[in-house]
């Protein structure tokens, strides 16, 4: 197991540096910098802003440019932002945990609505309230995230609920660890519900499919015979095998925690990578979008990695040399 | 993973459980309708996607009326409307008693070509004698929503249909030849593929759109983001597909093709891929909305298909100030234009697994 | 979810203010004790750069920095005159050209170090004109590429030097004063352009004004607190500021800042004008007044590229020579004036709440503003006849307008993508010149790529853009001498094209001069009628300056200026029982 996992990464590795240096030259070749913009400014003459190219090396080749970037970064040293003005690690720092709150909560959210709504779906099957909730995945399937935060954002201004955007009060400061935790909790209410609402639907067919088939199996059928009551057969017997597939899906979906989100935080507000890559692509600020990428890319990795250790811990069948 | 290809009685079997599911019929005839709606839009829809008229800002939709101030009956008709600002400087339409305009089938309006051929300018219904009929209200600038609605589709529904095209093809040939030929090829196919999905989707898709150069007018945007989608969707598929090659070209037909002499390229293309039609249908189905909902998701942050033109994103971005919802609703159309042909997209994919592949349900 | 229903959040503010207040009563010696405390709650669209203010480049840096860092003058926004600030007086020679600046005695930096002469040479000096140091302020301080002399005559006083007259020297002087102590390492270590970066303990960031830095949040918030040392005293002789700290709220959607603000979060916010008949039916109900100081500062434009010259490189023409032929023609940019719908623009835009432009300066600018330039009315039939005139008609009938060559009247109409208000002026303009049928092909671009067209590669035909602008004509000169490097239709010019663009030379040559306020104002006067006559930039609409403020501040003085600009006198008011 050990040696697969330091194969593949090994594999990964070369291809990450190619994607890396296929970006930077994306974002390179493209016309214009981020200095023009600031030519727009009366007050700034073109000696400052060729001061500023001096400054950054934005006159080397490219290659030394993307060179020097890679060497620094196995020195932690991930660039320095042009936007900001400070090292790139001090831009991301923040937002890394503000984004990785928003996507746990809504996976919090999902797993914590879809798998008990799956089980309750396949015990109830075909009755009413099956499919009902089947109507709804289906409708919660095609939800657009961005449309739903949409309405929900519309919503909430009328009703006051919830906050609209941002993740804390004014008064964050001045809170106690319980009020924080709360303050949090509501401001992402509307982005992780808008965030979950797909995955919900897609998850809990998925359950269902899973508990119908574990329930058809011949082990619960002899535990049925036994006269066992209904709810230990579900609960204990059948549940823990219905959920066993789930946990790759798992781990799939922690590979997405730093990127996938970033649409909405954009929309909501939301003080996370999603809206600082946006501005950044678009200011060409070159080495906070290869920092970010790459570290979405590296948690996209580890949680693959991870998914398909836990698949062969759980199967036996399958093997990795 | 049905690894057999169809017989044809399989085929009808499918067709017959297919139809059996009344839903998926339904989502599949609204498909249809939807899209013949977009490929005859400048027909069905009473404006041309760029008519403004900037005295109906915002103007809300029209109220059809049927009898006149004295309570005469007449043929359907709209009053004229004229805005006021109140207090609030909120806008206010009021009805013009006496301008009325009689709304009427096949009625002359803007020219277009049909079908970008014949010159017509014959339009499915609208209001006589320069009448502003805005069946579901209007823009910003006193545009017809619902024509803007029915333009937008045209490009929204296209870029979904032609994106998964050219990614299909990249990804079948791709995935065919790893699979076919194993070993090093596939090696690096694979890994290349591997390269693709290593970068976060949507970041890459905002990296790639500032590639785009920037004088690139509105007609070679649409076919850059096509580009860009369908360069970032291919290698899921080139994997799925490669894993069934793989396991095809050990089979009888393949090797008789081979001592028969035939070339790779036939054999990939005549009788390996042939074998993944079944699934291909099912994936197509299914990932066509991951193309709407990506040019909807660049659209609605302005990086899409930029105005005069309409794509449903774009047509959605208005919508992004709570304000303009507050006091124009309608301009949340394009959203559930989104939604509904996503879900049916959704429920045929899903009815036609059913269908083709039984065994498959849960992946 | 806890919610608190409306009015008990509001009693549970006044609790707390109540016991700071209380705090208050017994802590400060003053003549208003209860003025002091509370907070004032703020948005900003986007993040600081940094807090570095040499280096600053983005009024989002200085939204921060014009609390902690002061001048040695100060603008007041009320009567827009010079007023001492970290200098108590200033005596100046009868050459204009030197001038001695008598610094306050006793101001403190905020970490309790004495603020002297030497901050002040330190500043200009080794910060703004040190060459390692990228920073906009030196630009404002060379003349003909002449940096003034700054000598320190003794611990209170400092003496500046010029090498000509320089009308705008004490507007120029509110420039921000940084401390010598915290910052003449870095400097000596060619460090500074990183220093004082968003990752800098908020500690270390020390300046004379009223407020200092106490956190800062990466897209949340920043948190600035009252200065317990501040010199500025009231009129009562209460020890400024009254605040007790001002919270700035980072909301990137001026939507959601707004709703934010009406959900009583935010304490003031600048409403655009469609948000109006949101916000105002709710002033009684949400406790607030909205404050309309007249148009907006800045310009918004639609500018021709009318650049005869040649490229080094290709040794071709930066602008086609057809195209620049038509630019250059001022029937043709007089007949494009005549289709400026600025009536629908303000009413779609901004439901009636703007102001059409016609020349330079706004309104608002007061003194130097002139109303008497030439207006051009919409007014399509008028266009069409100028153009049928000036012999541009179409010819061959296929629907577009040829010129007196025979050349079908196309070109690329651009505006940044970004700005969505911008975006629908541009599509504005564009459906009306299509009307008179020129082809224009719209086409909204990222702002970057925007501005390397308007200033490097010249590729480009005609732009919608805005600039910002303020109450001194000068600040402009980039854009008017036609040196500039903002003289968008034919920038940096060895010698102007044109008589106006000579005469308008002149003019700023002139007026940087001329210490005597009328006769500048007579001069720059003639600018603004030059402007409209030759129609180089032509105006579209400015927005209502709209501010609205809860109605819970004591010496709130809104101007078009800024609605805080005093926060170190405006207070909580104390309402009702």
């Amino acid at each position: 197991m050990l040696r697969y996992i330091f194969r593949r990464l090994l594999i990964t590795i070369p291809l990450l540096l190619i994607m890396s240096f296929f970006l930077f030259m994306v974002m390179k070749l493209t016309p214009g910098n981020f200095y023009d913009s600031l030519k727009l400014n009366p007050q700034i003459s073109p000696e400052t802003i060729e001061r500023y190219i001096k400054l950054y090396q934005l006159d080397k080749p490219l290659l030394v440019q993307y060179f020097s970037w890679l060497t620094n970064l196995f020195h932690w040293e991930f660039g320095y932002s042009f936007f900001y003005n400070i090292p790139v690690a001090h831009v991301i720092g923040g937002r890394v945990w503000n984004t990785f709150v928003l996507s746990l909560a809504s996976l919090v959210l999902t797993w914590g609505v879809a798998i008990p709504l799956g089980i309750f779906a396949a015990v109830h099957r075909n009755k009413f309230s099956d499919r009902l909730i089947q109507l709804c995945s289906y409708v919660a399937l095609s939800s657009p995230s961005f449309f739903v935060a949409m309405l929900l954002l519309y919503f909430a201004s009328q009703s006051h609920l919830f906050p609209l955007g941002g993740m804390h009060s004014a008064n964050y400061d001045q809170m106690n660890f319980l009020e924080r935790f709360i303050d949090v909790l509501r401001h992402a209410a509307i982005p992780a519900t808008a965030l979950s609402i797909a995955s919900i639907g897609a998850l809990q067919r998925i359950m269902r499919g899973n508990m119908l088939e574990t329930l058809g199996q011949q082990y619960i059928l002899t535990a049925r015979a036994k006269g066992l009551p209904e709810d230990r057969v579900i609960y204990s017997h059948a549940l823990r095998n219905a959920i066993n597939p789930l946990v790759t899906i798992f781990g799939y979906e922690l590979s997405g925690l730093l990127s996938g989100a970033a649409l909405l935080e954009i929309i909501c507000n939301w003080p996370g990578l999603g809206a600082l890559m946006l501005t950044a692509v678009q200011s060409k600020d070159v080495y906070l979008v290869m920092t970010t990428s790459l570290m979405g890319s590296v948690l996209l990795i580890l949680g693959n990695l991870f998914a398909d250790i836990l698949l062969a811990r759980l199967d036996p069948r399958i093997r990795y040399e | 993973m049905n690894k057999k290809p169809l017989s044809q009685s399989q085929w009808t079997r499918a067709r017959l459980k297919f139809s059996a599911n009344r839903l998926a019929v339904f989502c599949l005839v609204l498909l249809a309708i939807i899209h013949g709606a977009a490929l005859f839009a400048d027909f069905l829809a009473p404006y041309a996607f760029s008519n403004e008229d900037r005295t109906f800002s915002y103007a809300p939709p029209s109220k059809i009326h049927l009898r006149d101030e004295h309570g005469r009956w007449r043929s359907p008709f709209i009053y004229g409307r004229t805005i006021t600002f109140n207090e609030f400087h909120k806008r206010e339409y009021k009805d013009q008693i006496e301008q009325k305009y009689s709304l009427q089938f096949f009625i002359k309006g803007d020219p277009y070509k049909i079908l970008w051929l014949i010159p017509c300018s014959l339009h499915f219904f609208g209001a006589k004698d320069d009448g502003r009929f805005y069946l579901l209200g209007a823009d910003a600038r006193g545009r017809d929503m619902f024509s803007r609605l029915l333009h937008g589709a045209k490009v929204s529904l296209s870029i979904g249909i032609i994106g998964v095209l050219i990614s299909f093809t990249i990804g079948l040939l791709v995935g065919g030849a790893a699979g076919y030929y194993g070993g090093t090829v596939d090696d690096v196919l694979m890994r290349m593929c591997e390269m693709f999905m290593l970068f976060p989707g949507f970041y890459l898709l905002l990296a790639l759109r500032a590639v785009v150069p920037a004088n690139f007018n509105s007609v070679q945007v649409y076919f850059a983001i096509i580009v860009i989608l369908s360069f970032i969707g291919w290698a899921s598929l080139a994997r799925v597909i490669r894993g069934m090659c793989l396991s095809l070209r050990e089979r009888e037909f393949v090797l008789a093709a081979k001592t028969m002499g035939l070339s790779d390229l036939t054999i990939i293309v005549r009788h390996i891929l042939p074998h993944t039609l079944s699934y291909s249908l099912i994936a197509v189905m299914l990932s066509i909305p991951g193309y709407i909902l990506a040019e909807s998701s660049l659209s609605l942050i302005g990086l899409g298909i930029q105005d005069p033109y309409a794509s449903w994103g774009n047509l959605l971005a208005e919508a992004m100030g709570i304000v303009k919802i507050k006091f124009a609703p309608w301009i949340l159309w394009p959203g559930f234009f989104i939604f509904i042909t996503v879900m049916c997209f959704n429920v045929v994919g899903d009815a036609l697994r059913d269908a083709l592949d039984p065994k498959s349900r849960r992946t | 979810m806890t919610y608190f229903p409306r009015k008990l959040k509001v009693f549970i503010r006044h609790f707390f203010l109540t016991s700071f207040l209380l705090f208050f009563l017994s802590a400060v010696a003053a003549a208003n004790p209860a003025r002091y405390g509370g907070n004032l709650v703020l948005s900003s669209t986007s993040d600081p750069k940094s807090f570095n203010d040499i280096t600053a480049k983005e009024t989002s840096t200085t939204t921060v920095t014009k609390y902690i860092f002061e001048g040695l003058t100060t603008l007041n926004a009320l009567t827009v005159k010079v007023e001492p600030a970290l200098a108590e007086s200033w005596e100046v020679s009868e050459d204009g050209r030197t001038w001695i600046f008598h610094l306050r005695k006793g101001v403190l930096w905020n970490d309790g170090v004495s603020f002297t002469a030497d901050d002040v040479v330190f500043t200009f000096n080794d910060l703004i004109y040190n060459d390692d140091i990228p920073s906009s302020s030196r630009d404002v301080f060379t003349i003909e590429k002449k940096i003034f002399k700054v000598e320190k005559i003794d611990d209170l006083t400092v003496k500046f030097t010029l090498p000509v007259k320089f009308a705008p020297f004490l507007q120029g002087m509110s420039q921000s004063i940084l401390p010598k102590h915290k910052l003449a390492e870095a400097v000596a270590k060619k460090k500074f352009n990183f220093t004082w970066g968003l990752d800098t303990p908020p500690s270390q960031i020390v300046g004379t004004g009223p407020f200092k830095l106490a956190s800062y949040r990466p897209g949340e918030r920043f948190v600035l607190v009252r200065n317990p040392l501040y010199w500025k005293k009231s009129k009562e002789g209460d020890r400024l500021p009254y605040l007790d700290r001002i919270v700035y709220l980072i909301v990137q959607s001026q939507d959601t800042a707004m709703l934010k603000f009406l959900d009583g979060e935010v304490d003031a916010i600048s409403l655009r004008g469609f948000e109006y008949p949101l916000a105002k039916p709710q002033e009684k109900s949400g406790d607030f007044t909205i404050y309309d100081s007249g148009p907006d500062f800045g310009s918004s434009f639609l500018v021709f590229n009318q650049n005869t010259g040649l490229n080094p490189k290709t040794k071709k023409p930066f602008q086609n020579p057809i195209k620049a032929k038509w630019f250059l023609d001022i029937h043709f940019r007089q007949a494009v004036a005549h289709s400026i719908d600025k009536a629908k623009m303000i009413e779609i835009l901004m439901n009636g709440l703007g102001y059409p432009q016609n020349s330079d300066m706004s309104k608002s600018a007061g003194f130097f503003y002139n109303p008497h330039v030439e207006i051009y009315n919409y007014d399509l039939a008028q266009a069409k006849k100028i153009l049928r005139e000036a012999g541009y008609y179409d010819r061959n009938g296929d629907g577009w307008i040829e010129d007196p060559d025979g050349h079908t009247v196309e070109f690329n109409l651009a505006t940044n993508s970004g700005n969505s208000e911008r975006v629908q002026i541009a599509a504005i303009i564009r459906h009306d010149l299509q009307s008179l049928g020129m082809k224009v092909n719209f086409l909204p671009l990222e702002f970057n790529t925007l501005v390397t067209k308007l200033n490097s590669t010249f590729d480009w035909d005609a732009i919608v853009l805005g600039l910002t602008g303020g109450i001194e004509p000068h600040f402009g000169m980039n854009v008017w001498h036609s040196s500039g490097g903002l003289h968008m239709w034919y920038p940096m010019q060895k010698n102007p094209a044109t008589a106006w663009e000579k005469r308008v030379d002149e003019i700023f040559t002139l007026g940087v001069q001329e210490l005597d306020e009328n006769k500048r104002k007579i001069l720059y006067d003639e600018f603004q009628v030059i402007v409209s006559q030759k129609l180089p930039l032509i105006y579209t609409v400015l927005n209502s300056s709209l501010d609205a403020v809860r109605n819970k501040f004591g010496n709130l003085k809104p101007t078009s200026l800024g609605t805080f600009h005093n926060v170190e006198e405006i207070y909580i008011l104390k309402d009702g029982p």
